[in-house]
Parts: structure tokens; sequence; C-alpha cells
């Protein structure tokens, strides 16, 4: 039988291939290219699910496959590691990968943009990095593939590079997430430094040395002599600067805002399978070695909770429909970085999950809206939609439903779990409970603005022209909603903890017995394993496990639904007005985005400052001294200007000169004239 | 012989490129530089030496004649290649043509000169890097400005007499104050050294061949010895603050020019630290680790918030190499495998990445005859190959990984971070490391403004896609980055064989 894992290099190399193919002989192609990414992706699917199926099978694979740099010191390699994560996490990637390409011939080409062969080798490329990334068995690996992941970004978000703002978004989006990547790049030494070794997975990983070295057996290098639980954590927290940047949490998050020039299913990409996800996937991915520095885990569940609400905030006030599902990808992105934190490794990656499904699914959709509406992306403009792009709507709506958490979509289940282990962990933790509450107050707000915006778009009638015509999508729009459409509806039933527990219904959650290697998997790499290292206990409230999850599903269910009758009482009428003036001088602070962009532009410019003030010191000191020495030398400032008249041959006379005097100082020490 | 068959071959192709006709010495200058590229293949293929040239290791290409005797020191022609010494031969062979292509558009007088002045830089070059007799080394080094100060001071921009001069003066005022080290040194090695070779000179003072010299005690000789060689290699490397002659050389240095100085003529400086302050007295260099580490550090930020400020594109590319430089400085003074290693890859790999920065902004040059950045918007609308390589290249510049750039810093940084011989050496390398933020910050921001956006320029001519011999020489410079970056041990692993006697030099006290 042929080994699925053998085939491990093909995932990431297919789409490589097919960014080779659109660069080189796009143009000459059908369709600028599309096709051969298409099949790329779609062959990675294929392969994925092979391995994925292999993993099911009771197999794992975690092999060394190239040596980047072989010295005595450290061995730098190149790997595969493939267990129930990865496995998922390859599903998922190539899934909606594929989907975004279909989704870009009526995007796209049926739209007649210019410069598709380049588009096509930036998803080609993009896809490539982040499964590389998904498979790395190394930190080493996991960071080259996720700068190469922002490249793909920066390439695409200023993909129409002949207007003035995507090529700033695109500066923004690589610069504040390479500000992260610094500290990543640290952590990425530092882990050398302190192990001498970045691997994820096996014996000799940097996780099971952590793990022994904490337990007492095992001896690493710290600096200075500090601590070494000290100094775990600040290796943690340095790694968690490169998933801050990249999965957009507080303060890193401005970018993606921004990120929204990209073309809309590059937005989808990023958003739900690739950036974004990188941030997230990389903590789950050496979870066992978070699980042992409680101050980081702590720290990530308040940076996640804290992101979560305030990101919702400001999604409330915008008037863009893709504006409106950018802070929605950072609120929920702070979502998986609380259950992270809180000790929810399956809760996150849950969320993970479900939310690529639908966040794909409303940038989709909301790329249909726009071709729709010819490229009008305000929301003030539409309206009426529903009954003029039924398959949108409906499809979207399934999106909407999970993104608010409302019970039976996927989004119910994956939040609900995460606002869960926030809670029985956080009991007894103050700051994991801080994060706890700012999550479920982010509840409600995510269920207003969300359907603010689904009733903005589709219900009412039409506020413009465009809005009462719009342009009829075709079935390379329609059937990648459709599949995402359908996976936002059944994607929660993976893993119902709470029916599990209320009903007592053995063995439905099949999410967590996949991720705690029940099938297959490798040791150490486990929930179960990560769940031991953690530092939390459960506590429970009203009485019990089951009480606490009948309250906390159902407090958070109340709340979504009390922010999704607000926004129907607001917005769902025949013809809506703003309502923002309620809210004060809150309004211009959310407007404005809490002015971190303006404090961001505040800190480039003094900057700029400080180099200037270094160039003029330069420049006048430092130079003015090296001028100042020459027109003082030895032959006299008259004497030196008439040799800068240019005549070249006093200059050869003195290299000359200079070689005479070296044979005499030779000579005379060799004794030579004597 | 295949050593001097190498250089010999390299000064006579420029002597007949000198004698040939203006109109076609570009076309001969190429197709003879060629040569010495496919004779350093030849030398790679063939390449068997092990261990550090100058600490006993096997010598590659070993070639030795006496030459004449001066006072009881022989001087010989000696060559002979190592693994540090192999990869700057390949580098210089291998910048030299695609440096000469680019000059076909932007030289369009005295051109057979330009060419042939060109190609005897080439030959001293080599000599500077194959030579392992000081009195020999020395000839080719300082050999190797003369061509330089023609180089700039004829073909150069408006303010080409200031800085060649500038260049000259600067860098052999450097080499004197190196030389009075060196020779100090050489007389207070007394009667322990029968020649100027360099590995025997490294080893008489390995086993403690120094002795008082005119009542200097061998441990003061030893360190004012190495401070006159930094200070003078200092200033060819640049290192802050004797850096300021390099941005003048550059702004005002033709295309070509300056892509041979900041791809080969930076790493002279380099090297020499390497061979003569870091392989020979590594006792004064590790106890000298703080205030160089120090030092390293200031070039890399300083270096890289110089090069923010500019708003002329060449002087960027100028400044972030002084930034460049000082990753390297680092890797030498951590005394690691990795960090020594790394600092040879990375004299390579800036070669590449810089000579392609270079060749790239003189190529939209050529079109706008503009370098400001406030004078020009879009470029990539007209020229969309150039603006493609050249944003690989800026990229590079970065640090991004599979691209050669990011193997020699990240050997760097990875090799010193831990480094037992240097006090603070976390703190210092992740302070240097700050430098990949600023360099993207500065590159992508000039970016914005000269390449996209809407097409902005004043011409009264059409801008069009530049000519192929313009384009291709970027193409292969881009090729062979991302080659060295997916398999930096094609040079790595003879590098780290040839660092790792000198990093044992150092005995570490923990």
């Amino acid at each position: 039988m042929v080994d699925a894992f053998a085939y491990v290099p093909a995932v990431v190399l297919l789409p490589f291939f097919s960014f080779l193919v659109a660069l080189g002989a796009g143009k000459y192609l059908p369709k600028g290219g599309a096709f051969g990414g298409i099949a790329a992706t779609a062959g990675s699917f294929l392969l994925s699910l092979w391995i994925a199926t292999a993993v099911a099978g009771g197999r794992a694979y975690n092999e060394t496959l190239y040596t980047w740099a072989a010295g005595d010191q450290f061995e730098l390699t190149f790997g595969a590691l493939i267990d129930p994560l990865s496995a998922l996490m390859l599903v998922i990637v190539t899934l909606v990968a594929l989907l975004v390409h279909v989704f870009s011939l009526g995007y796209m080409n049926d739209e007649g943009e210019t410069g598709l062969p380049r588009y096509y080798a930036g998803l080609g490329l993009f896809t490539a990095s982040m499964l590389g990334f998904v498979v790395a068995d190394n930190l080493l690996m996991a960071f080259m593939f996720f700068e190469l992941v922002g490249l793909c970004s920066y390439l695409l978000i200023g993909f129409h590079f002949r207007e003035p703002g995507p090529p700033s978004a695109a500066k923004k989006a690589f610069l504040v997430t390479r500000f992260g990547d610094y500290f990543f790049l640290v952590g990425v030494v530092a882990v050398f430094a302190t192990f001498g070794t970045a691997a994820f997975a096996g014996e000799g990983s940097f996780p099971a040395l952590a793990e022994a070295a904490l337990a007492g057996s095992g001896d690493v290098w710290t600096p200075g002599g500090l601590e070494l639980q000290t100094w775990l954590t600040v290796v943690g927290l340095l790694v968690l600067g490169g998933v801050v940047g990249k999965s957009a949490q507080f303060p890193l998050h401005t970018w993606l805002p921004d990120a929204m020039e990209g073309p809309t299913p590059v937005s989808a990409l990023i958003h739900a399978a690739t950036m974004v996800a990188a941030g997230v996937y990389l903590v789950a991915r050496m979870y066992g070695f978070y699980a042992l520095t409680p101050t980081t885990l702590a720290v990530i569940a308040f940076i996640g909770g804290f992101t979560a609400l305030f990101a919702a905030t400001m999604g409330v006030v915008k008037d863009e429909l893709k504006q409106v599902l950018a802070y929605s990808t950072i609120s929920q992105y702070g979502y998986m970085m609380l259950a992270l934190g809180a000790g929810g490794y399956v809760a996150a990656v849950f969320h993970l999950t479900t939310h690529a499904f639908f966040k794909a699914l409303l940038f989709l959709g909301a790329g249909s809206v726009i071709i729709a509406m010819h490229h009008n992306e305000d929301m003030w403009d539409m309206g009426g939609l529903k009954s003029r792009m039924p398959v949108t709507y409906y499809t979207f709506l399934a999106g909407s439903l999970a993104l608010a958490g409302i019970f039976p979509f996927a989004g119910f289940w994956s939040k609900d779990e995460i606002l869960y282990e926030a809670l029985v962990h956080g009991l007894n933790e103050p700051l994991l409970l801080g994060g706890y509450v700012m999550g479920l107050l982010a509840v409600p707000v995510t269920a207003f603005y969300t359907f603010r915006m689904v009733f903005l778009t589709f219900h009412g009638e039409p506020r413009t022209d465009l809005a009462a015509d719009p342009e009829p999508v075709r079935w390379n729009v329609k059937g990648p909603l459709t599949v995402l459409g359908s996976l936002a509806v059944v994607t929660g039933f993976i893993n119902m903890v709470p029916v599990q527990k209320v009903l007592g219904l053995e063995g439905i959650d099949y999410l967590h017995r996949w991720l705690d290697n029940e099938w297959g998997g490798i040791e150490g790499l486990s929930s179960h394993h990560y769940a031991d290292l953690g530092p939390y206990s459960s506590g429970y409230i009203a009485g019990g496990e089951v009480p606490t999850v009948l309250v906390g599903a159902a407090v958070s269910l109340g709340l979504a639904l009390a922010g999704l009758g607000l926004a129907w009482r607001l917005y769902n009428v025949t013809s809506p007005t703003e309502h923002t003036a309620k809210l004060g001088g809150i309004k211009d602070v959310l407007y404005n985005n809490y002015y971190l962009d303006e404090l961001q532009v505040w800190i480039a410019y003094r900057t700029e400052d400080i180099a200037g003030g270094a160039d003029t010191f330069d420049q006048g000191i430092i130079d003015g001294v090296v001028n100042g020495v020459s027109s003082v030398s030895l032959l006299g400032g008259s004497r030196v200007r008439r040799i800068q008249t240019g005549l070249v041959t006093q200059y050869a006379a003195m290299l000359t000169l200079g070689l005479i005097a070296l044979l005499v100082l030779l000579g005379v020490n060799g004794g030579w004239f004597l | 012989m295949i050593l001097e068959a190498l250089i010999g071959f390299t000064f006579l192709a420029a002597l007949l490129v000198l004698l040939a006709p203006n109109a076609w010495a570009g076309r001969l200058a190429f197709a003879l530089s060629t040569v010495p590229f496919i004779g350093s293949l030849y030398l790679w293929s063939r390449f068997d030496a092990v261990g550090n040239a100058l600490t006993g290791g096997t010598i590659a290409f070993e070639s030795r004649y006496e030459w004449v005797e001066v006072g009881g020191r022989t001087v010989s022609w000696f060559v002979g290649l190592d693994g540090i010494s192999l990869p700057l031969v390949v580098l210089t062979t291998f910048l030299v043509p695609l440096a000469i292509l680019s000059a076909w558009t932007p030289v369009d007088s005295r051109q057979s000169q330009f060419y042939g002045l060109m190609l005897f830089m080439e030959a001293n070059l080599l000599g500077v890097f194959t030579a392992l007799d000081f009195f020999l080394w020395f000839v080719f080094w300082e050999a190797v400005l003369v061509p330089m100060y023609f180089l700039i001071g004829i073909w150069g921009g408006p303010r080409r007499k200031y800085a060649a001069i500038k260049f000259f003066v600067y860098t052999n005022a450097a080499s004197l104050l190196m030389f009075i080290g060196f020779m100090s040194l050489t007389f207070a090695l007394g009667d322990s050294i029968g020649s100027l070779a360099l590995p025997e000179i490294t080893q008489a003072i390995a086993d403690g061949g120094l002795e008082t010299w005119f009542g200097i005690s061998p441990g003061r000789m030893a360190m004012v010895a190495f401070l006159a060689m930094f200070a003078g290699f200092a200033v060819k490397v640049p290192i802050v603050p004797v850096h300021t002659w390099l941005p003048d050389a550059h702004v005002e240095a033709p295309t070509p020019v300056s892509v041979l100085l900041a791809g080969v003529l930076l790493k002279m400086g380099t090297y020499a630290l390497l061979r003569f302050n870091f392989t020979m007295l590594p006792e004064q260099a590790s106890a000298l680790a703080v205030p160089i580490a120090a030092i390293a550090v200031i070039s890399v930020v300083y270096g890289a918030m110089l090069a923010l400020a500019q708003k002329d594109l060449k002087r960027i590319v100028a400044y972030s190499s002084v930034s460049s430089m000082g990753y390297v400085l680092l890797g030498l003074v951590v005394f690691t495998e990795y960090g020594v290693g790394g600092a040879t890859f990375q004299m390579v790999a800036h070669g590449l990445i810089s000579g392609l920065m270079f060749m790239a902004v003189g190529v939209v040059y050529n079109a706008t005859h503009t370098r400001m950045v406030g004078d020009m918007a879009g470029m990539a609308d007209r020229m969309p190959v150039t603006v493609g390589i050249l944003v690989a290249g800026a990229f590079g510049y970065m640090g991004l990984p599979l691209m050669a750039g990011f193997a020699g810093e990240f050997f760097i940084f990875v090799g010193a971070f831990g480094a037992p011989s240097l006090p603070y050496a976390p703190v210092f390398t992740a302070l240097a490391m700050f430098g990949i933020v600023i360099v993207a910050g500065y590159l992508l921001s000039a970016m914005q403004k000269t390449l996209f956006g809407p097409f902005r320029l004043e011409t009264d001519y059409e801008i069009g896609p530049a000519p192929f011999h313009d384009v291709a020489p970027l193409a292969v410079l881009l090729a062979a980055i991302i080659v060295l970056g997916v398999a930096p041990d094609l040079f790595f692993e003879m590098i780290r064989d040839a660092a790792m006697p000198v990093v044992e030099g150092v005995s570490v006290d923990v």
C-alpha cells in the first residue's frame, strides 16, 4: 500500500508549482492560470483528506526531510509533523484555498481584472506557504513559512498597486506583523540557545525538554542565571509577539482592517485559513510549551478576551461590509486566544475550524454582494438584496448566525465551549476570569453588529439603484457559498460537548477524541497531555458540572439573542437610520478605532524624526570631523585643495611612495641597508 | 598553478580590454570575465581544503614560491584557498561579469578604460582573497584602491572628485594604520618567524612567540596591534563611526562600480578582520568582546536609522550596507560556529543582495535619471519585471526566509544569542536583531513611494521596460540568492569547517 505520508511534501509543493506556472506562463494560459491553481489546491485537498484518513487509521508522522544547515552547534532542518492537529488544519486550509480559487473565477476573471497571472501566482504561493507552516516540525521552519505567509499577504493586499490605498495597506500589514515577528525571531533564537533544538514533537523536542527541566531532570541553558520558570515565560512571550502580530491581536491588530484593500477572495483566505489563523495555530502547535508557564497562559487569555471585546465594539459603527467583517475577525481570533490561555486547547482548535468555514463564507458572501453592487461596499447603499440574490442571502445568513453564536449553528458550539472553559478554569484565576467576562460581554456586541450588517445589506428596501438591480453572479460564486454555507451549519456537530454532558451521551465529542489521539497521534501532543501540564483546576457554579454547562450556554445564547434583537429593532425596518448618535462621544472614538492608528502613525513619524536627527548628526558631526581633519592635514588646506583639482597622477605617486615606504620599513627592520 | 592562472588571466584580460576599441570593449570584457567565473567553479568542484588556512589546516590549490628575502624574513608568492576564501572568490568572479553587463547601458564614454579597470580590480580582489603572505596580500589590498579611485573619479556623478579622493585618502590612511599595527606585531615576533606567511605568523602568536620589543610587553603589543588593525579594517568595512566615505562613494559611483564596492570591496574589510584580528589575536578580540559587540549593535541600528532618513534610493541601499556589516561584526566577535560561520556566509549573501539592489536601482535610474524618492511614483506600471525583481531583492534584504540574507542573519543571531564568550550576549543579539524591523520600515516605504501608486514622473520621453541585458543580471542574481537561501550548505558547510578552528582558538571561562 502506498503511504499517505509520503505525499505530505506534495501537499505543500502542488500549490507552489501552481505559483511557478502562473508566474511563468500565466499569461499564455486560459483564465490567467486559474485552472492550475484550482487543480493544485484540489490535489492538495484530496491528499490532505487521505492523510487525515491515515491519521484516523491510527498513524502519525514526524520526519526530518531536509537539512538546511548541518552545524555541530545546532542542526537546522525542515521536516513534516502530521498529527491530528496538523491533519485537521491541512484539510481546512486546502478546502478554503480551493473554494477561494474557484470563487476567484467569478470575482476576478468575470470582473475583467488585469494582472491575473500575478494574482493566481500570489494565491498559489500563499497557500503553499501556509501549508508549509502547518506541517512544520520545528519552530524555525514554522517561522520561515510564517514570514513567507507575510510576504504573500503583502503581495496580495497590494495587488491593485496602481492605486494609492493598497500599497500603503500592504506595507502596513507587513510592517506591523514584522514588528511582532521580531519578537518571534528572538524567541526562536532563544529556543535554540536554551534547548539546542526547536523540534515540536518527540523525546528531544523543546516542549519535552522544558517539561523535563522544570521537573528537575535535565539541564537547559538560561541567560545570566535567570530562574528557569521566568526564562521559559520570557521565551513564551517572545514567540507570542509573532502570534499577536499575525493573528491581529491588540495592540498589533491595526493592519487587518486596512488589509481589506486586497481583493475580497484574498481577504477570505487571509482571515479564514492562512495568515491570521497562523498565529493561533502556532500557539496550538507548541501548546505543550505554553502549558508549562501559567503567566504566559494568563497573558494570552487576557489579551484574547480583551481583543474579543475591543474589536467587537469597533465593528458596531462601521459602514462598509468588509470593515465589519474585518473587526469580527480580530474579535473571533481573540476568542481563540482566550481559549488557549484558558487551557481550552480543543475549544480553540474547534473555534479555529468553525470560524474558518463561516468566516470564509461571510467574506465570499460579501464578495458576491460586492460583485452585485459593482464594487460599492457601503452598506448604506444596499438594502433589499435578500430577494434579489437568495443564494447569497441564505448562505450569508447561515454564516452570520454562526458568527453571532446562535444555536445550533457552528459558531454557537465552539464559542460556547470557549466561554465554558474560561469560566470553569477562571473561577480561581482572576486574570482569566477577567478574560471570560470580556469574552462574554463581546457576545451581544457580536450578535448586534453581525445582524446590523445582515439587515442593512439584505433587508428593507433597496436604498440605491445599484441595490435595486444588482449584477447577477454565476455558479463559480454560488458553488463555494453553498459548500461553506452547509459547513457553517453542520461543523458544530463534530463536538457537541454540552449535549454530551447534559444528556450523558458518551462519545459524540469527536473533536475532543480526535485531538486526544484516540485514533492516532504522537505521544506528548494530545489534549489530555496538555491538560495534565496546565496549571488549571476546574470550578463550577450553580452546584456542579451540568448546571454550569446549562447556565453558561443559556447566558451566552441569551446575550446573543439580545444583541440580535436590538439589531432587529433598530435596523430591520424599511428605511433604517444610523442610530450612532445615541452613542454620544464614544461614537467618534469607535469610528477612529480608539485612535490607535493615529498612535502608530505618530510613532512612525517620531521614528523618522529620530532618523532625521541621526542623519544631521552624521553629516554634521561625524562627517564634519572627517572633512575637518582632512583640511587641516599635514599638507595644509590650500595644498589639499590643489590636490583635489583631480591630478590623479599625484595619487598614483602617493601610492608608489607608500609602497616604497613599506619596503624601506621592511628593509630597516631586516637590516637590508646595513 | 591554477590560482596563478586565474589571477594572471584576469590581469591579461584587463590589458586586452584596455587596448580594445571602445565600441566593443563591453562585450569583450563580459566574454572574458566569464572565464574566471568558470575557473572559480572549477576550483569549487575540486576544492579539498580541510580546516582553516591560517591555523594549520590543509590549504587547497596551495602554491608557494620564495620571492625575496628581507632581513631574515622570506617574502613569498604564497596563495591558496580554504573554506572562508573560496566563497569570496566565487562571489567576486560571479559578480564581475554581471556588473560588467550592468555597465553596458550607463557607461557611454571611454569604455575600454572602464572595463579594463573593472577587470584590473577583479584581478587584485582575487589576489586579496587568495594571498597567504602578508606582503603579497598587502600589495593586492592597496592595488584594489587604484582602479576604484579612477572608476569613481572619472565615471562618477557630479561630486565624483570629492567622493573619489575621500574614498582614497580615508581608506589609505586606514591601511597605513593597519600596516603599522601588523608590522609591529611581526617585529615583536622576533626570531619566532622566518617569513611573512600568514599561517606561520598565526602559529607563532598562538605558540606565544611574541617578545618584549622596545620595552613593550607582548600583551600590550598584541593589544595595540589589534586596535590598530581593527581601526584600519573598520574603515574598509565600514563600521560606525568611520563609515562616512561610503555613502559619498556610492552616490557618486556609477552602478557597476557600486555593485562591486558593496558586493566585494566591503568584504575585504570583514575578511581581513576575520583573518587578522579574530584568527591571529583571538584573546584580544575576546577581551574586547563587549565594546566590539556594542559597536556592532550601534552599526546595525544607527546605520538603519540613517537609511531611514535618506531620500535618495542609492543612499538608502548604501547606508543599509553599514547596518548589514554590523551583523557580520557581531557574528565574528561571539566566537561560535554559527556566529563566525554566519558572518562569513553573510559576507557572500550581502554581496549578492546589495549587488542586486544597486543594480536594480541603477536600472530604474537609467530610465528615470533621478533616484530621489519624491521625484517618481508608480514605476511598477512601466517597468514591471525590473520592479518585480527589485521588490524580491528588497525582501531579500529584509531577511525573507529561503533567501540568502535570512540564512546569514539567522546563523549570526542563533550563534550569538547564547554565546558563552560574550557577556550579555542575549541583550546584544536582541538589540541588533531589531535591525530587521527598521530595514523593513525604510525599504517598504521607499518602495511604496517610488514603485507603487499612480505613475508619476516628469520626463519628455516614454519610459518602457529595460533592455534584456539590464534585466538578465538581475534575474541571475535573484536566482543565486534564492538558491543559497534554500541550500545554504552549498557554502556554509565549507565555511563552518574553516571557521571552527577560529572558534576553538578562544577558550571560554564560564
